[in-house]
């Protein structure tokens, strides 16, 4: 350019010219775009069986709780069970987005977003059977402490009121975490797109432009909100297994719980995270950003936990032996030998026994084996919590009052319902938003760029 | 006054363009970048986000809120049991440290808002959908006389085009 000469600067402002746009934009973008008779079949299944829970709900409201199998002595049945599930299924969102960011693991990068993703609809879903639970819906918000003119309060030495807050925060700060994550990938699909999601985008990404005050502003609130969701992350299912530990139900009552959930919630969270992203990337075909080496880098997390786990399972039947107290062995006997006896060992088998399989490094990058074999995880994880809920009330103290628990048709059509529920919004999300964090896809590309092709992420 | 911006391909050319920039006196300096690079960052603001303040101011709101208004609730309707003190700290804490994590994590975000100027209701118009692709820009705000100064100083830091905008 040469120096301005007479004629005033404004006048020289022409067009910036367009090149064309980056290969990770569209590649990732294009996730977004158009949906396939497919797409329309399994949202449409998954909306069939959210309604099918709503309407068996509407009906479990209107008849109450007896029909959902409760029954002297278990009044916490598949509604809990499947809370602890959720629950469960959601840390490893958090675990990938905030522990694997604080560790530095660049591998991250290319799931965190659907995990982040799993982790919100999970506690989106798992705070419903809360509602589902207790029965008299209308009466729930009694859990809150809110000024009454009973002048009453909560008792917060209960370990449900510390499930409250500690559920309620941390669908909040997930939700907060996965916003955040979103807003500068909001921006580069608002720039690029027409029509109402344009709208939509300009609403969502709150004029986010990437400057450097933006950036920096954002990578502090990431690296903060990761370090507040770390210790967040690891007391969310300690507080639930404390919804259990402080009672003092045999197979309950015992110190381990918080370590052995948060593993279990772990374990089952990252096999969630394999059932959903390998279908996902062989349908949307991003083999080049999700490559095998992430999965099995999850692969070597899902046996480290496993083992975490079977260590917890052998634990748990030690110390219930070695105690001497009969009650806590009658129960652990029945566990394995009792009526629920196929329970124990489909947990056994699945959780501790078929991830061993993870060893061998061949299975480890068997993707349509993963699949199998995360499937498996999220049954056998189902049935962990299965166990220890029925089988430790089923077989109390005094042999009178045993009793035993068949699950309901209610039940069982509300837990059908949760996964449809989970998979609508996941659906929903798969075609508004980037599943694969495209900003932090760029920052290794750039990185790759400036020191030349190599380095494996 | 003009406004110029250079794009740049990469983020170590942002930060040497920056640097030179300020020595040279331009103090009107924004980039834009399509990912987080300290370098560029650290370059047109050096010193930390303020955003850490706000999560230790809601920390600590969160941990008074959480004791205070368990014990207060505790005392306000006092039951006995067992002869034992009305309030009792260890399973306060654990509301203590959920509310930590809660007004933290909220007063984050909130300083990701005022300290990010987000959200903004009108975008630069510097601002190019090429910066959202892989692209960098320098936008520096100078005087009508200094454009040959500025325009010369980015293309030696490997500018590959310098625009003008309006201003």
């Amino acid at each position: 350019m040469t120096p301005p000469p007479t004629n005033t600067v404004a006048g020289m402002i022409r067009p910036v010219p367009m090149p064309p746009d980056s290969q990770t934009n569209r590649d990732l973008l294009a996730v977004m775009k158009g949906a396939s008779g497919g797409y329309w079949f399994l949202l449409g299944l998954a909306l069939f069986f959210m309604h099918l829970a709503g309407a068996i709900w509407i009906y479990q409201v209107y008849k109450g709780l007896g029909i959902a199998g409760y029954a002297h002595p278990i009044f916490w049945g598949v509604y809990v069970v499947t809370f602890v599930f959720w629950v469960g299924i959601a840390h490893a969102g958090t675990l990938i987005s905030a522990i694997l960011f604080l560790f530095r693991a660049k591998w991250r990068n290319a799931i965190n977003r659907g995990a982040e993703a799993m982790t919100v609809f999970a506690v989106l879903t798992a705070a419903q059977f809360l509602g589902i639970h207790v029965g008299r819906i209308w009466k729930s918000y009694f859990i809150l402490p809110y000024p009454n003119q009973r002048g009453l309060w909560v008792n917060f030495k209960s370990p449900l009121l510390w499930d409250t807050f500690a559920i309620s925060t941390y669908a909040t700060i997930s939700i907060l975490f996965l916003f955040v994550g979103l807003i500068p990938d909001i921006a580069i699909a608002r720039d690029r797109a027409t029509g109402w999601k344009k709208v939509l985008y300009t609403i969502l990404a709150l004029g986010w432009v990437g400057s450097s005050s933006q950036w920096k502003a954002h990578n502090r609130s990431v690296l903060h909100l990761s370090g507040l969701a770390t210790p967040l992350v690891l007391s969310v299912h300690s507080v639930v297994s404390w919804d259990f530990a402080m009672a003092l139900v045999p197979g309950w009552h015992t110190t381990i719980f918080a370590p052995y959930f948060v593993a279990g919630a772990i374990f089952s969270g990252f096999a969630m995270v394999l059932t959903l992203m390998i279908p996902v990337r062989r349908i949307f075909g991003l083999e080049a950003y999700i490559t095998d080496y992430h999965f099995e880098n999850m692969s070597r997390f899902i046996l480290l936990t496993s083992i975490i786990c079977g260590y917890a399972y052998i634990s748990e039947y030690f110390i219930s032996w070695y105690s001497g107290v009969e009650p806590e062995q009658t129960s652990f006997w029945l566990r394995a030998f009792g009526p629920y006896w196929i329970s124990t060992w489909v947990m056994i088998i699945f959780n501790t026994v078929l991830p061993q399989l993870l060893w061998f490094k061949k299975l480890r990058v068997n993707v349509p084996f993963l699949f199998v074999l995360s499937v498996c995880i999220n049954i056998g994880m189902w049935f962990e919590r299965y166990v220890i809920i029925i089988t430790g009330l089923s077989r109390e103290y005094n042999p009178a009052t045993w009793g035993e628990f068949i699950p309901s048709w209610p039940e069982m059509g509300i837990l059908a319902g949760s996964f449809g529920f989970f998979c609508t919004f996941f659906l929903i999300f798969l075609k508004l938003f980037p599943v694969v964090a495209i900003a932090e896809m760029k920052e290794i590309a750039i990185h790759e760029k400036a020191h030349g092709a190599g380095g494996g992420h | 006054m003009a406004r110029l911006v250079g794009i740049f391909e990469l983020p170590a050319q942002v930060a040497a363009a920056v640097k030179q920039l300020k020595s040279r006196g331009y103090t009107d300096i924004e980039t834009f970048s399509p990912a987080p690079f300290p370098e560029v960052d650290d370059a047109v603001h050096p010193k930390p986000s303020k955003v850490r303040l706000m999560t230790l101011i809601g920390g600590l709101t969160g941990v008074v809120t959480g004791y205070s208004m368990t014990i207060w609730m505790a005392n306000n309707w006092q039951i006995m049991i067992g002869g034992k003190p009305f309030s009792s700290i260890p399973p306060y804490t654990i509301i203590a440290f959920e509310l930590t994590i809660l007004f933290g994590g909220i007063l984050t975000v909130l300083g990701l808002f005022i300290f990010g100027g987000l959200p903004k209701f009108k975008i630069d118009p510097a601002y190019n959908s090429r910066f959202s692709a892989e692209d960098f820009g320098v936008v520096v705000r100078c005087s009508e006389q200094d454009v040959a100064e500025i325009d010369a100083l980015m293309r030696d830091n490997d500018a590959t085009e310098v625009n003008l905008v309006e201003s």
